[in-house]
Order: C-alpha cells, then structure tokens, then sequence
C-alpha cells in the first residue's frame, strides 16, 4: 500500500481548516480499511470454495462408506447420513478455522482437534457398521461364483481376477503414456523449429482432429482393427488412444518448445554439443512440464478408458478395470452394490495417487522458475 | 586465438540478402567491433562466424585454413548471446562447466578452471545460483565466463551490454576491454552503439543494409568517414548534413554560395557535412539566430538557424552563454568540412568548402 498514491476518492480529508500542509491522508484508516477488505474477500472464498466442494466431494465420501459398510449387497442409509452427520460439520468448522484464526499455528492445531474428533465420532457413529468384506474381489478370483445363490448357475468362471484387469488397466495407460510422451516431444520439437510445406495446415489440421468427439470414428476403427488382425488385442487399443490423444499433446508440446528460445539450443552447440545433445541437456530440461502434462493426461485418459475398450475387447483375460466395474455394477441378477463401490474405490486410487503426486512435482517446478 | 579471414561472404534468407559481399580480415588478438544500426546483418555475420549459420557464398578462414563446413561444436568460438542464452535450470557453476563437458576435460581440472573464470569475471560468490535469481549485469558476467571458459581461438559479443542500465554498461566496457587485453583472445563485438565500439575497439567495421561501409580505428572512422552513412552513424550529437550543389569553384547550400578549397573533383549534387563540435561561434562568421538550447553538462548543444539551413552547434566549457532568438555568427575551419557525394553517399577525398563570410 506504502508505495501506491491511493485513489483521490479513497483520500478522507481531515481538518480541510488545518491548511492541509500535513496529514492529508489518515493512512492507518486506509490501511485498517484494506486490511478488512482482504479479509473479507479471503471469508467470501473460502466460503465459496466450501460450498463447492461439498456437493463434489460427498459422492466420493458416500462411495467410500458403502464400499466398507453395505452388506449382503444393500445400502444401509442410516450409515449414510450418520457419516454426512460427521463429514459436514468437520468440513465447516475446518472452514471457520481459516476464515477466523489469523495464525497458522493456531490452524494447524485446530486442524488437528477437527480431524481426531472426526475420527472419534464416526467410529462410534458408524464403527459397528464397518467391515472389510466387500474388498473380497482382491483373493476371491470370481467374484460372481462366491455371490450367494449366484455362483452355481455357471460352471465355468464368469469373472476374471480383478489383478488380470488392473494389470491390463496399467499396461494400457503407461504404454499410451511411454507413446504419447516420446512421440508428442518429438514431434512437437519439429513443428516447433522446422518450417517445412504445409506447416500451418497441419497446425490446424491437428486441433480439428481434437474436435471431432471420438465415438464418430468408433465404427471405421472397429472396421480398421478387424482387417488389421488387432481386434480384441491390447495392442490395438494402446494404438487407438494413442492416436487419438497425440494431436492435442503435440499442439501442447508445441506451445512449450515455442517458448524455448532459440538462442539456448546455439548457444549448446557452439559449446560443443551435437544437435541431439543440445535437445536432450538443454531444451527438454525446459519443457519437462509439458511433458508431465501430457503424461499425466495421457495416463488418465488411458485409465479410465471405456468406449474403445468396451467395443475392440472380448476376451475376458483382456478386461480393463473399466469393464471390471462396468460388469460388476450390470450383473444379471441384482447389484450388489458394497462390492461395486469397493471395485470403485480400488479404481479411484491410482488416478489420485499419480494426481497427488504430480500436483507437488508441478507446483515444485513452477516455483523453481523456467523464466529465463 | 586465431586470424580470421572472410572472402566474399554472403548470406541471404530467399528474398532477404543479410549479408553481402563481406570481405574482413581479423588480426590474431585484435578486438574488432562491428557497429551498424538494427537489422544490418551484424547477428548473422557473426552466427555465421560461430557456424550456427552457413553462409550461402563465400569462403571463411581461421589461421588460413577453411572452416566453412567445419561445425559449430568443433570451431571453438566463445559466443556471448544478446539475451545471455544461459541455460536456466543449471547453476551458476553448471552453466560455465557446460563446455567443459564436451571437451572430456577431468573433473578436477574443469572445477580448477570454472573457479578460476568465475574469479576473473567476478561471480565466483555466485557459483550455486540459478540464472533467474541474479541480475542482468551478474547473468552478463556469467555469459562471458560460460564463453572465456573453453579458451576460445574466437570471442564473439553480441550486443553484450545492450540489457544493462547505463552505470553497469560503463563498468563492463571497461571490463572486458581489460579481459580481452589480459586473455589476447581475438574478439568480435557486436554493437548498435557507436560509443561502445569506439571505446573498446581497435578497428571498427562499420556496416549498413548487409554491406561494410569502412573498416578503420576509432579515430579514423570520426575523422574520415568514408561515406555518409558513416559520418552520420559515428559521432554525437550527429553531424550536420547540408544538400548542396557543387558548381565550378563554389558549393551552393540553400542559395548560400561556399568557396571550394582543395583539389577534390566533385561536381553535381554533394552533401555537405560539418559536425557540431567542428562550429565555434566566429565574430567574422556567418549570421544566424539561436533556435533551440540544448545544456548537456560540459558542453551547450545550439541549434544556429542560418541562411545555411539549421545547424547544430556544440560549444564546450563555457556554460550557456546565449538565450534564446540571440543573433550569433557562426564559422568552422575548411579542414573540418566533409563533402559527399549525393548519389553514392561516398566521401570526395580532398574537397573542402571555405566557411561563408558574414
Ligand atoms: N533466421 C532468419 N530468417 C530470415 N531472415 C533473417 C533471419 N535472421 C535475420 N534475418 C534478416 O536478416 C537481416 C539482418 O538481421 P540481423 O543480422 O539479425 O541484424 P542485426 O543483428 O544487425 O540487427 C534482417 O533483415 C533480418 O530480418
Ligand atoms: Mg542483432
């Protein structure tokens, strides 16, 4: 504030008969006056962020109770409202705490109550409810043979592993994320710093492409996969997404190696280095946050892929955790819905995981500063 | 160090000719600036010297031996960029080993060498920090440490000084006049600014549109312009310019008629140029009127309206002495005066005007 004139409207004159060679501004009102400015606007977001987190977060919440409390396949919503009963209150008085406590001492000890008292009050609120047997799916192999009164109807197992389709899931996703990475880098690199025929049109070409929705192309690439013999195979569908993916991850690359200047990669070379070692020392080092982007999306969107999956995979031993989940909640017979939203909990977490870690290494180089 | 020799080098992008024609040669040691105005090709000539450009003709030599299909990596040119070009997710210490690295030069040796660099330039207390974290000037030094470390054959600057504030520009001048001196490492300066090549080079090459103008010391190239691009280029405040037309024995400027003394043949439309420290206020000399006062400290800057047309007049040491709408008379000695020809913009050698009586 100290070294902004503030606005005439915001200068209350004091003493207009004093001759104003002083104190023209009562500058410990203005400043109490933005400080209650800020903190008002810091309530209000917060607030606002409170509000719209809820209504996001409770679904999760919810899934995560009844994957440990439905039994025999039901939902018991007393369970429910009982956690919600704790959740919100904890939520809010988390809330409050950094609206009204100015220090963060004061916050993290607050914080600290907030979370034990939560925890004390859903075991006793719900604690009997809580058991471990809708997670059952990790040794139990086939899990519609161990429903009761279901197993016996086939004699032949109806379900593989769940690890069968997690490692399916995996291979998808990194194998698309190792692809689109390496070809996304690359490609963008050329587009970045070559001028050849054609250039813009491909530029263009690249972001219509992203455009159009992928399920217009689902019938053709169905007719692709089948003559190319790759129908029902992994690899087909690792190649599907990837080149569905690439255009806008190499339109992304492109954007950071733009931003790379030129002199950098000159200035490498005349320091002895060849044109590969220049890329690899001194220009990717710059855009290894546009890569972790890429990755990261390319890693998702493999992860939670289900169209593509649903339509060039029959076999059972190729099952991704998608179809997984997507056959345990379709179950001929009624769902039993504990175990459907264990499966889903267990499919969540690795998406969160990469998410939570990503999110610090993204934060951490943002600070480390790019600019040159 | 190396000699550098360029024969009809020449470098154009399709329609655009950067650089043409350039013929120069660099002795061993020698600090060369070339100095133009934005865009006359002196980045590209320089590039070309490093090998980050071939040249599209030409024949381009270090110590007699052709380098032109030699590659960048393996020329050995120290090259300090206009924006630094410091690799900025590598330390301080980093950035300076970073041609090391590719010289297979031993750990130790290459930290021995990196210390001792960074002492010469004075950013050895800066050696752990990232480019982000340090000023333009420190960023500068480190440049110039990244570039001396590999003990180039050639220093090549571009525009080296153009980011710094006005102070720090003064301190580096001086700075890597002395390191050249110390290091004798043939240096090619890059500069838009005619007091930065005239303060820190030996020779000058003086370019404009692609082509050198005159390649001569300093002092030559303000005493002798060989053109008028040249005189109006060096020196400031910039010289006077008066079209005129040479007429047998006289040059006639907007009317005025000026005796011709000397042997210099130059007939039709000429240029006259006489620079402002050259007129003195002269009680025999031509009648004009103070238009315009310009106090730069030292010396008083006037603009004289005279039947002449306008003419700067720089007076030194002697404060402001008149006002403005004063009536003064102005003069100069033949000697000083430069005549160009209009259509080549070239120098006559030789020919003088005699200043106008009053
Ligand atoms: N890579 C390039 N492609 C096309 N034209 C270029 C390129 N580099 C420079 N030029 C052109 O060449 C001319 C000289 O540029 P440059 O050497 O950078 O000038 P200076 O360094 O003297 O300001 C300019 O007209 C510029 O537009
Ligand atoms: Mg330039």
């Amino acid at each position: 504030m100290a070294g902004r004139p503030p606005l005439p409207a915001a200068a209350p004159v004091r003493g207009s008969g004093d001759g104003g060679a002083r104190g023209q501004y009562d500058w410990d009102r203005l400043a109490a006056r933005a400080r209650r400015r800020r903190a008002l606007s810091h309530a209000a977001l917060t607030g606002f962020l409170v509000l719209a987190s809820v209504p996001i977060l409770l679904p999760y919440f919810w899934v995560l109770t009844i994957s440990f409390s439905a039994k025999t396949g039901g939902i018991e919503s007393v369970v429910l409202w009982r956690a919600c009963g704790v959740l919100i209150p904890a939520v809010i008085a988390f809330a409050l705490g950094r609206i009204l406590l100015p220090r963060r001492r004061q916050r993290w000890i607050l914080a600290g109550f907030v979370t034990g008292a939560a925890v004390i009050a859903i075991s006793v609120a719900i604690g009997p409810y809580l058991h471990f047997e809708n997670y059952r799916f990790f040794w139990v192999a086939d899990i519609v043979r161990d429903l009761p009164g279901r197993g016996q109807a086939t004699h032949y197992a109806q379900f593989p592993s769940v690890w069968i389709a997690f490692r399916n899931s995996l291979l998808l996703a990194v194998t698309q994320t190792a692809l689109v990475v390496v070809v996304a880098t690359l490609a963008g690199y050329y587009i970045s710093r070559f001028a050849f025929a054609g250039r813009a049109s491909f530029l263009q070409a690249l972001l219509v492409l992203h455009a159009f929705p992928a399920m217009t192309l689902i019938i053709p690439i169905f007719l692709l996969m089948h003559w190319i013999g790759m129908l029902d195979t992994i690899t087909g569908v690792i190649l599907v997404i990837c080149t569905l993916e690439l255009p806008f991850a190499i339109f992304i690359m492109k954007g950071f190696f733009d931003a790379v200047p030129w002199d950098i990669e000159m200035s490498a070379m005349t320091d002895g280095a060849s044109r590969r070692q220049a890329f690899v020392k001194v220009v990717l080092p710059q855009v290894k946050v546009g890569m972790l982007a890429i990755g990261v999306f390319a890693f998702i969107r493999g992860w939670e892929e289900y169209v593509f999956v649903r339509t060039l995979l029959f076999e059972k031993a190729n099952w991704m955790m998608s179809l997984y989940l997507w056959w345990v909640a379709d179950d001929i017979m009624g769902v039993d819905y504990g175990i459907v939203a264990a499966v889903a909990v267990f499919y969540i977490v690795p998406s969160l995981l990469l998410y939570l870690f990503c999110q610090r290494f993204l934060v951490q180089m943002s600070l480390g500063g790019i600019k040159g | 160090m190396a000699r550098i020799e360029l024969s009809g080098i020449r470098k154009e992008w399709g329609e655009v000719v950067a650089v043409e024609d350039m013929d120069l040669v660099i002795e061993d040691g020698e600090f060369v600036a070339v100095l133009g105005p934005s865009g006359c090709g002196k980045s590209t000539t320089l590039f070309m010297l490093a090998g980050i450009y071939a040249p599209s003709a030409g024949v381009m030599r270090f110590d007699g031996s052709l380098v032109n299909e030699v590659e960048s990596r393996d020329r050995n040119v120290g090259i300090v960029f206009q924006s630094y070009a410091l690799y900025p997710h590598m330390s301080v210490r980093e950035n300076i080993a970073f041609p090391l690295r590719f010289k297979k030069v031993p750990d130790a040796e290459a930290r021995r060498r990196v210390e001792a660099i960074a002492r010469l330039v004075q950013v050895h207390d800066l050696l752990d920090r990232r480019p982000g974290e340090m000023s333009g000037g420190q960023q500068q030094r480190v440049a110039l440490a990244r570039a001396l470390v590999k003990e180039p054959q050639l220093l090549l600057l571009d525009e080296p000084l153009s980011n710094l504030d006005a102070t720090l520009r003064l301190t580096m001048r001086t700075e890597i006049k002395r390191l050249q001196r110390q290091l004798e490492v043939t240096t090619i300066l890059v500069t838009h600014d005619q007091v930065e090549a005239t303060t820190m080079a030996d020779r000058i090459v003086c370019m404009s549109k692609g082509r050198i103008e005159q390649v001569a010391a300093p002092a030559e190239l303000y005493a002798r312009p060989a053109s008028l691009f040249v005189a109006s280029f060096v020196g400031a405040p910039p010289i006077n310019v008066l079209a005129g037309r040479a007429e047998g024995a006289e040059v006639v400027v907007n009317g005025l008629r000026l005796g011709r003394v000397g042997e210099g043949g130059a007939a039709g439309e000429v240029v006259l140029g006489i620079r402002p420290e050259h007129i003195r206020f002269d009680a025999h000399g031509l009648a004009g009127r103070i238009d315009q006062i310009e106090p730069m400290g030292r010396e008083t800057l006037y603009l004289v309206e005279t039947p002449m047309g306008g003419v700067r007049v720089l007076e030194g040491g002697a404060g402001v002495r008149f006002a403005l709408g004063d009536s003064v008379r102005i003069g100069f000695r033949p000697e000083d005066s430069l005549l160009f020809d209009r259509e080549s913009g070239a120098l006559v050698p030789g020919a003088r005007v005699a200043p106008p009586a009053g």
